[in-house]
């Protein structure tokens, strides 16, 4: 059909114009039957807790969460700064087995050291890159190896989105390595075979901007999670990036994150790839099946 | 039974809303079991004038016959602008608006503005609830024309020890709940509604051990927020942290005490 990809409906099935009575009548029972894999959390001592994560997962029918313990805004994250902070998501992954997928933070500022933990992290059973944050911007050169190496062994680069332009002038609270949705646009061209993941369109981006810049990158994965749950977000998303690129996330957003989904006018088929089936794809050419 | 009890129809003039009539809102309404919605303009938001809303929303609900049993009218009053005196007696009678919304950031006054507490002490002697909401939309991603101004739950505090003896209805809580002893003492005996709408609503069991569960209620801030997340909230709840009676003061009960219905 003309225009099939831009207008994201790819399945045949229509979309939900009305749930049954039933449903209205046991709202968890329609949420818990979706497998989701959460694909934006965090783990650390204080902010992201791990019974806290575990306990929104348990609640909303959440299996597994790809955690990661970022290297935070206006630091330089140094080498022992991201070992440390991925130890702690080994150990989180060793003592809840099966529930917590880990991703790597690294700085390729220092590229030597970011290039052997990647390494490092996988003999540990960690899978992807992710939440990158804000020490070097997606398109810098100093990315060329490490995202080389991840096209290599099938990983998945999952990076911060920023509030960016929403208000014209950057946003003056972010760091100034931030990466925009044109940074993302930019390296996905360069290596249209590298699989990356634009974090959160409903983290405080001007979503419908973000949408429009990444319309055209097929190895561009949008991430649903934030705590901005506009009405619509997913369903312009629908139309922009499409059902195969959009993936289910919270970023401890628990009930945003799966409220939206549920709002939007999706077919089941849709739902199941938006919350399981898109990422797992990614997540088995990388090595790890979650079925 | 399912009422929401924020939700609105009209334009916001930076972005476009898809659920933003009548029409529109009865549709999610139908589709996620919602019976009743208390209803306001979106247009009085904007409108220098706001009784050209409180006119047009009347207009709308009036243009049905199944809307008058579905949508509950507030009125939209701005207390410093000419008039407005006229505007409430005509909302709360001829128009029969169940409650008012106050604005006081976009509207530019301070909530302890005297025109302010003279107008909620007015809808006090009326019986009508006072609704503020601590943001309309996330300043985050906003347009550079909006405002860049959002509350916590403490801004809200002044109005309340000003006229303690109203009814208050808080709306789209997205920021801190946190309040002095004495405050949240105070709104625990006020006759106050938080709102389900909001993504600072999220650690119930504190909130209910704070609060009570008689300060809470289901709320979309629709077409604004998603329709569905505020209502997962509370239909999420576990047994042990809201038993089926406590989830039907949620869902209806609370609101529904505070309207008179």
């Amino acid at each position: 059909m003309l225009g099939s990809r831009l207008m994201g409906f790819t399945s045949k099935e229509e979309p939900h114009i009305s749930y049954d009575e039933s449903v209205k009548e046991n709202w968890m029972k329609e949420v818990l039957k979706y497998r989701k894999i959460d694909a934006h959390a965090h783990v650390d001592e204080s902010n992201y807790k791990v019974e806290v994560n575990l306990d929104y997962a348990d609640r909303l029918g959440i299996e597994k969460l790809m955690i990661s313990d970022f290297l935070r805004p206006h630091t330089e994250g140094p080498p022992d700064d991201f070992r440390t902070r991925n130890n702690f998501v080994i150990k989180c992954m060793k003592e809840h087995p099966g529930r917590f997928i880990g991703t790597v933070a690294l700085n390729p500022k220092y590229q030597k050291e970011s290039l052997e933990e990647i390494d490092r992290c996988r003999d540990a059973g960690m899978i992807g890159l992710g939440e990158l944050y804000n020490q070097v911007k997606i398109n810098d050169p100093l990315y060329y190896p490490i995202i080389e190496k991840c096209i290599d062994i099938n990983w998945n680069i999952m990076m911060h989105s920023p509030i960016g332009h929403s208000r014209v002038a950057l946003n003056p609270g972010e760091p100034k390595n931030i990466s925009l949705p044109e940074d993302f646009a930019d390296i996905a061209k360069r290596y249209p075979e590298a699989m990356f993941q634009f974090a959160h369109i409903a983290g405080g981006i001007d979503w419908e901007y973000a949408c429009k810049v990444l319309k055209d990158y097929p190895n561009v994965f949008v991430g649903t999670a934030g705590s901005n749950n506009e009405a619509n977000m997913i369903d312009f998303a629908m139309k922009y990036i499409g059902e195969d690129r959009l993936v289910f996330g919270c970023d401890y957003g628990f009930y945003q994150g799966v409220g939206h989904v549920f709002s939007a006018k999706l077919t089941d088929a849709q739902r199941k790839k938006i919350f399981f089936e898109n990422i797992s794809k990614r997540l088995k050419k990388g090595g790890l099946d979650v079925n | 039974m399912l009422i929401d009890s924020n939700a609105y129809i009209g334009h916001w003039p930076f972005r476009k809303f898809e659920y933003n009539t009548l029409e529109a809102l009865s549709g999610r309404m139908k589709e996620f079991g919602t019976d009743v919605s208390v209803v306001s303009s979106l247009n009085g938001v904007f409108y220098k004038n706001t009784q050209n809303a409180n006119e047009e929303l009347i207009s709308a609900i009036q243009s049905k016959r199944a809307y008058r049993d579905r949508f509950i009218p507030f009125a939209v009053i701005n207390p410093i602008y000419g008039g407005w005196k006229d505007d409430f007696k005509v909302c709360s009678s001829t128009m029969g608006m169940k409650g008012i919304r106050l604005y006081p950031k976009y509207h530019d006054y301070d909530i302890s503005n005297p025109a302010c507490i003279e107008l909620v002490k007015m809808s006090r002697d009326k019986g009508l609830p006072v609704v503020f909401d601590l943001r309309m939309v996330d300043r985050r991603t906003s347009s550079w024309m909006d405002i860049d101004k959002e509350w916590s739950l403490k801004d809200v505090a002044p109005i309340v020890r000003a006229v303690p003896d109203a009814k208050y209805l808080i709306v789209n809580v997205a920021n801190s709940t946190a309040l002095s002893a004495e405050d949240t003492a105070l709104f625990k005996k006020t006759a106050l509604l938080m709102d389900s709408s909001g993504r600072n609503m999220v650690d119930w069991t504190d909130l209910f051990k704070r609060f009570g569960t008689d300060h809470f209620c289901f709320g979309t801030q629709s077409p604004i927020l998603d329709y569905f997340t505020g209502l997962l909230r509370i239909e999420s709840l576990r047994e042990n942290e809201a038993d089926e009676s406590t989830k039907e003061l949620l869902r209806s009960g609370n609101i529904k005490r505070m309207l008179g219905m």
